[in-house]
C-alpha cells in the first residue's frame, strides 16, 4: 500500500499546495477583499480559458509531446466563429460548430504531422503556430474585429449562475472532469502514460501509438476552440490576436502542476492546482496593487523552486528507496516540512498584519467591509495604461503621479505588461473586487472592456476612459487627447506638405492587428481620397512595436519602392527605427514623419532625418485623466458639464462628456527641445 | 549523420529555389546593398543560433535567449553611458550573458530540472524584471564611440561579419574535430552511454549553456551598436526565430544530431524569406501564414521523402515520435 501522499499527490503537488496556502494567507493579509467568496469565483473565471488549454495540454505532455499552437488555434477559432456568426449570419450553435470544426482540422493537421509522419512535436507546432495565427491575420487583414454578439451569448462569458458562479465555470469543470476520466480512468489514459514513459515499449505492448498520440492533439485543437468561444463571449469580440502567448502560460501551469516534460508523469489535478496557483498569484498582486511585472518574476521563481524542490525530494527518496525498503520516514518528513512552512508563513503574515494595524493610518487600513467614515476616506484612483512598459504610457504616468500628489489621492497605476485586451478586463475585475473609488482606463479594446466597465459603474465606481474610448454608456467621461481623425489628418497634411502635394509614401504600423493604428490608417486613406489625391500610399508594413524590426522593414522598403519619398511611422518605436534606416542608407531624399515621443526622436530631428513628430503632451494627458477622475468621484464634475478646471492646465473644454485636451502638437527642430517625455 | 546531410541538401535546394524565383521576379534582391543589409541584420541571429545548436545537440533547449539578449544590450548601453570604455562595456555584456547562460545550465545539469522549464521560468522572470527596472525607458545619449564600436559605417559590417564567421567556422570545425565537440554529440545521443564512457555529461551541458549565453551577449552587442539608442524591449520572439532556424537546419530536438553548417543554412533560409516576400509583393497580412507554411513544408519533406527508408526506421525505432531518451534521462 502506498502512503496517502504518494497516492493522492504523486508528482510533487504537495509543494504546490503549500505555495497555494502560503499565497492565500499572504494575500489575505495584504490585499483588500482578497479572502472573499466573490473573489474566489472571480478567480475561477480567469482560470477558464487558460485552464482549458492547460487541461488539454496535460495529456499531450504526458505522452512526451508538446503543443505550442494552442494559443494561435484560439485566434483562428475565434476569428472563424466571428466570421461565421457575423459575416455569414449563421445561428450561434452553427457558428460554434464551425469554430469547433476548425479546431478539429487544426488538431488533425498537428496529429497527422506528429503521429503519422513522426515529426518532432516541438517543430511541427512551432510551424502551425505561425500558420494558424497567419491564416487568422490573413482572413481578417488583422483589422476586422467581430463584435455585436447577442447578450445571451455574452452571458456565457460574463454572466453569473445564481448570481455567484461564473457561467463558464460549469463548462470548464465538465471538460476537466472528462479529461480526468480520459487520463486517469480509462484504458486510453493508461496507454498515454505508457507511450510517454517509452513509446517503443508501448509499441511492443501492442498499443496503437500513433492513433493514441494523434487523439490528444486533435482533442487539444478542439478544446482550444472551446476556449476561444468562451474567450469571445468573455471579451465580446473576436479578433485574430486572441490567445497570443497563452501557450506559454498554459505550459507553465501544466509543468507547475508536476507534469514531466519528458512524458509519462502528470495529473489533471496537478494542472488545476497549477493554474489556480498562477491565477491566485496574479489576482493577489492586482488586489494588493503591486506592479504587474512582479507576476512574471514571481511565476519564474515559483516554477523553479517548485520543480527544484520536487526534484530534490524525489532524488533523495529514490536513493533511499534503493537503500532501504519503503518510505516510512517520508510521511513524517513531509509533515514536519509542511508544518514548518505553514508556521513560517503564518508568522510572517501575522507580524505583517500586526505591523499594518500598528502603523494604522496606512491606505489599506481605511478599506474593507466595515463602514468607513466618509470624510477620512482617501480616494483611491486606479489608472490603467494599455501597456506598462511602453515609453508613451511611462510619460503619461509622470503626469498622473503629479496630479495624484497635488490632489492628495492614492494612485494605483497598473496595466498589462504588453498589449493584451484580456488582461485589461481581468485587472478591472480585480479593481472592482478591491473597491477602488475611480477607474481610469486607456482602452485597448472597445467592445471587450465596456461590459466590465458597466459592471464597475453598477457597483458605484466612477469610470473615466482616456487615450482611447469605450462605449459611451460604459464610462462617465472620456479624456480625449485627439481624435483618430485629427491625428490622421495632421499626419496626412504634413506628408502632403513635405512631398509638395504629390508622390508616394509608405506606412510603418505597429502590430498588424493594433486597433488604434488600423483606425488611423482608415482615416489616412479617407483623407487621401478627400483632399490629397496626388499622394499615393505604396504599402503598409508591420513593425510589431519593435525598433529593430521597423529598421529592417524600412531598409527593405527603401530598396523595393525607390519611388517612396516619405516614411510615415505610426508606432512610437518605429519612428527612430525608420529614421536610422533612412540615415544609414544615405537617402537624403526620403523624409520620415510619424507619431512618436519627442525624446527618442531628438537625435534624428536634429540631424534632419525626421522632419516632424506628431503627438500631444502625454504628461498632460496622464495629469488630466487623474484630475478628471478625482473631480467625478468628488461629484464636482457632473454629466453635461461644459468645462472643468484642472490644476495647472487651467480651464478645459468638455463636449458631449468628452474632455478635450487639445489638438495634437507637431514637434520639429524648432520646438522639440522644450519637451522632455 | 546521413539524415543531417540530406536535410542540409534539401534546405540548400529550398534556398536555391527561392533564389531562382527572386532572380526572375525581383532581381533587385541581389544588389550588394540589400545583401549586405540582410547579412548585417542577421549576424546576431546566426550567433545565437550556433550557440543554440550546441545546446540542442546536447538534447536540451533554451527559450530564454530573447530576454538575455534584451538585458545584455541594455547593460552594454548603460555601462557605455556611465563612461566605461565601449569595448569593456561590450565585454561586460558578453560576460553577463555567460552568467545567465551558466545559471540556466547549472539548474539543468546539476539540479536536474528540465531545460524547457528552467528557461521558460528565466525567460518570463528576466523579461518582466527588465520591464520593472527600466519601466520601458530606452537607453539614450550614448557616447559617439558606441555606434559602430567607434568604427565607420563601412568598416563595422566587415568586422562584425569577420567575427561571426570566424566563430561559426571555429565551432563548426571544433564540433567535429575536437574532443569537447564530440563530447557534445555523445551527451546528446545517449547520456547514459556517454557517462559510462567517462564523460562528465553534466559539465558538457553546463558548458553548452554558458557558450550560448556568451554568444547571446555578443549578439546583443553587435545588434545594439548598429544604433545610437537601445530600446528595452529588444529581442521579443528571438527564441522562436532562432529555434526555428536551427531545427529547419536539421538539428534534432531529441539531441545528438545536427551540424553548424545546417544551422547556417537554416538561418539563411529564414532570414531570406521575410524580405523576399516583400520583394515579391506578398501582402504583409499573409506573410506569417506563408512563412509558417514554408517551414512546415521544409520539415514535412523530411518525413515524407523516403517511404521505404521510413518503413525500415519504423521497424527499428517504432514511430520516430517522442523523446527516446527517457531511459537515459532518469538514471
Amino acid at each position: 500500500m502506498r502512503p496517502w501522499h504518494r497516492r493522492w499527490l504523486p508528482n510533487g503537488e504537495w509543494a504546490l499546495l503549500l505555495v497555494l496556502a502560503a499565497e492565500t494567507v499572504f494575500f489575505s493579509a495584504f490585499a483588500p477583499n482578497f479572502f472573499t467568496v466573490g473573489n474566489f469565483f472571480e478567480i475561477t473565471r480567469f482560470c477558464a480559458e487558460l485552464g482549458l488549454l492547460a487541461v488539454a495540454l496535460t495529456p499531450v505532455i504526458v505522452t512526451g509531446g508538446i503543443d505550442l499552437s494552442v494559443g494561435a488555434m484560439m485566434g483562428l477559432a475565434a476569428v472563424s466563429f466571428g466570421a461565421a456568426s457575423r459575416t455569414w449570419h449563421l445561428a450561434l450553435p452553427l457558428a460554434a460548430a464551425c469554430a469547433l470544426l476548425v479546431g478539429l482540422a487544426g488538431g488533425a493537421l498537428n496529429a497527422l504531422l506528429i503521429a503519422r509522419l513522426g515529426l518532432p512535436a516541438l517543430i511541427v507546432t512551432l510551424g502551425t503556430l505561425s500558420l494558424f495565427r497567419g491564416v487568422a491575420e490573413g482572413m481578417t487583414q488583422a483589422a476586422v474585429n467581430y463584435t455585436g454578439f447577442p447578450p445571451g451569448f455574452l452571458f456565457l462569458g460574463q454572466g453569473y449562475l445564481g448570481g455567484l458562479i461564473p457561467t463558464q465555470l460549469p463548462i470548464f469543470v465538465a471538460i476537466a472532469a472528462a479529461y480526468v476520466v480520459l487520463l486517469h480512468r480509462s484504458v486510453v489514459g493508461r496507454a498515454l502514460y505508457a507511450i510517454g514513459f517509452t513509446a517503443q515499449g508501448a509499441r511492443y505492448a501492442a498499443l496503437p501509438v500513433a492513433r493514441r498520440v494523434g487523439l490528444v492533439y486533435v482533442l487539444s485543437g478542439v478544446v482550444a476552440s472551446v476556449a476561444a468561444i468562451i474567450y469571445v463571449a468573455h471579451l465580446g469580440q473576436a479578433r485574430s490576436d486572441a490567445g497570443t502567448g497563452y501557450e506559454l502560460d498554459a505550459i507553465t501551469a501544466v509543468v507547475l502542476g508536476g507534469t514531466s516534460v519528458f512524458g509519462g508523469r502528470g495529473t489533471i489535478g496537478g494542472t488545476l492546482l497549477g493554474i489556480f496557483a498562477l491565477a491566485v498569484l496574479q489576482t493577489g498582486l492586482h488586489l494588493a496593487a503591486w506592479p504587474s511585472e512582479l507576476t512574471g518574476v514571481l511565476t519564474g521563481v515559483l516554477l523553479l523552486t517548485t520543480i527544484a524542490a520536487d526534484r530534490h525530494i524525489r532524488r533523495r527518496t529514490h536513493v533511499r528507496a534503493v537503500v532501504e525498503e519503503e518510505l516510512e520516514v517520508k510521511n513524517s518528513q513531509v509533515a514536519i516540512l509542511c508544518a514548518t512552512i505553514i508556521a513560517g508563513s503564518l508568522i510572517v503574515a501575522g507580524t505583517n498584519v500586526w505591523l499594518l494595524r500598528a502603523v494604522g493610518a496606512g491606505p489599506r487600513a481605511a478599506d474593507g467591509h466595515a463602514p468607513v467614515a466618509a470624510a477620512a476616506h482617501r480616494l483611491v484612483i486606479a489608472v490603467m495604461p494599455k501597456a506598462k512598459g511602453d515609453p508613451y504610457f511611462v510619460s503619461c504616468r509622470a503626469g498622473a503621479e503629479e496630479a495624484a500628489r497635488e490632489l492628495d489621492v492614492d494612485l494605483v497605476w497598473d496595466g498589462p505588461t504588453s498589449l493584451d485586451a484580456a488582461k485589461q478586463n481581468e485587472l478591472v475585475e480585480n479593481w472592482i473586487t478591491r473597491k477602488v473609488d475611480a477607474i481610469a482606463v486607456a482602452v485597448e479594446n472597445r467592445g471587450g472592456i465596456s461590459t466590465v466597465l458597466r459592471k464597475a459603474r453598477e457597483r458605484g465606481i466612477r469610470v473615466v476612459t482616456w487615450d482611447a474610448d469605450a462605449e459611451p454608456d460604459a464610462r462617465d467621461f472620456f479624456v480625449n487627447q485627439a481624435t483618430a481623425e485629427g491625428i490622421a489628418n495632421a499626419l496626412t497634411d504634413e506628408a502632403s506638405r513635405l512631398l509638395g502635394g504629390s508622390g508616394e509614401f509608405a506606412i510603418i504600423t505597429g502590430a498588424l492587428s493594433a486597433a488604434n493604428q488600423n483606425e488611423w490608417i482608415a482615416f489616412i486613406r479617407k483623407r487621401l481620397a478627400d483632399k490629397h489625391r496626388g499622394l499615393k500610399l505604396a504599402t503598409i508594413r508591420p513593425s510589431d512595436d519593435d525598433r529593430d524590426k521597423a529598421f529592417a522593414e524600412t531598409q527593405t522598403l527603401l530598396k523595393v519602392y525607390p519611388s517612396v519619398k516619405l516614411m510615415m511611422a505610426i508606432s512610437a518605436p518605429a519612428v527612430p527605427g525608420a529614421a536610422e534606416a533612412v540615415r544609414q542608407a544615405g537617402r537624403k531624399d526620403v523624409s520620415v514623419i510619424g507619431l512618436s515621443l519627442p525624446n527618442i526622436n531628438k537625435p534624428y530631428v536634429h540631424d534632419g532625418v525626421v522632419q516632424t513628430v506628431v503627438l500631444w503632451n502625454t504628461r498632460d494627458l496622464g495629469y488630466l485623466a487623474v484630475y478628471a477622475s478625482a473631480l467625478v468621484t468628488q461629484n464636482k464634475l457632473a454629466p453635461g458639464a461644459r468645462a472643468l478646471t484642472a490644476g495647472r492646465l487651467g480651464q478645459i473644454e468638455v463636449r458631449d462628456n468628452q474632455i478635450i485636451l487639445g489638438a495634437p502638437m507637431l514637434f520639429n527642430k524648432s520646438n522639440i527641445d522644450r519637451f522632455d517625455f | 549523420m546521413r539524415l543531417a546531410h540530406t536535410r542540409e541538401a534539401s534546405i540548400a535546394c529550398a534556398i536555391a529555389a527561392l533564389a531562382l524565383v527572386l532572380a526572375v521576379a525581383a532581381p533587385g534582391y541581389f544588389s550588394t546593398e540589400n545583401l549586405s543589409d540582410l547579412v548585417l541584420a542577421n549576424l546576431p541571429v546566426l550567433l545565437v543560433a550556433i550557440g543554440m545548436t550546441l545546446v540542442i545537440i546536447t538534447g536540451e533547449i533554451d527559450i530564454s535567449v530573447g530576454s538575455t539578449f534584451a538585458i545584455c544590450g541594455v547593460v552594454a548601453g548603460v555601462l557605455a553611458k556611465a563612461g566605461v570604455p565601449v569595448l569593456i562595456a561590450c565585454a561586460a555584456a558578453c560576460l553577463l550573458g555567460a552568467v545567465f547562460g551558466s545559471f540556466n545550465g547549472a539548474l539543468v545539469a546539476y539540479v536536474g530540472i528540465p531545460s524547457i522549464v528552467v528557461t521558460l521560468a528565466t525567460m518570463t522572470a528576466l523579461r518582466d524584471g527588465l520591464r520593472w527596472a527600466t519601466e520601458g525607458a530606452w537607453v539614450q545619449d550614448l557616447p559617439r564611440a558606441f555606434q559602430w564600436l567607434g568604427l565607420t559605417q563601412r568598416q563595422f559590417p566587415l568586422v562584425a561579419t569577420a567575427i561571426t564567421l570566424g566563430l561559426t567556422a571555429a565551432l563548426a570545425w571544433g564540433l567535429r574535430h575536437v574532443a569537447a565537440g564530440r563530447a557534445i554529440y555523445a551527451t546528446g545521443s545517449n547520456p547514459a552511454a556517454a557517462r559510462l564512457a567517462g564523460l562528465n555529461t553534466s559539465a558538457v551541458k553546463w558548458m553548452a549553456f554558458a557558450v550560448l549565453g556568451t554568444l547571446t551577449g555578443l549578439a546583443a552587442v553587435l545588434n545594439a551598436v548598429r544604433f545610437n539608442q537601445i530600446p528595452s524591449n529588444a529581442g521579443i520572439g528571438l527564441e522562436m526565430k532562432v529555434i526555428a532556424s536551427v531545427v529547419v537546419g536539421g538539428v534534432s530536438v531529441a539531441g545528438g544530431t545536427g551540424s553548424v553548417m545546417g544551422t547556417v543554412l537554416g538561418v539563411v533560409l529564414l532570414a531570406a524569406i521575410g524580405p523576399a516576400l516583400t520583394y515579391l509583393g506578398v501582402s504583409a497580412y499573409w506573410e506569417r501564414a506563408v512563412q509558417g507554411g514554408i517551414i512546415l513544408v521544409a520539415i514535412a519533406a523530411d518525413g515524407l521523402r523516403h517511404p521505404l527508408y521510413r518503413r525500415v526506421v519504423a521497424r527499428l525505432k517504432p514511430s520516430g515520435y517522442g523523446p527516446a531518451r527517457r531511459a537515459g534521462g532518469v538514471a
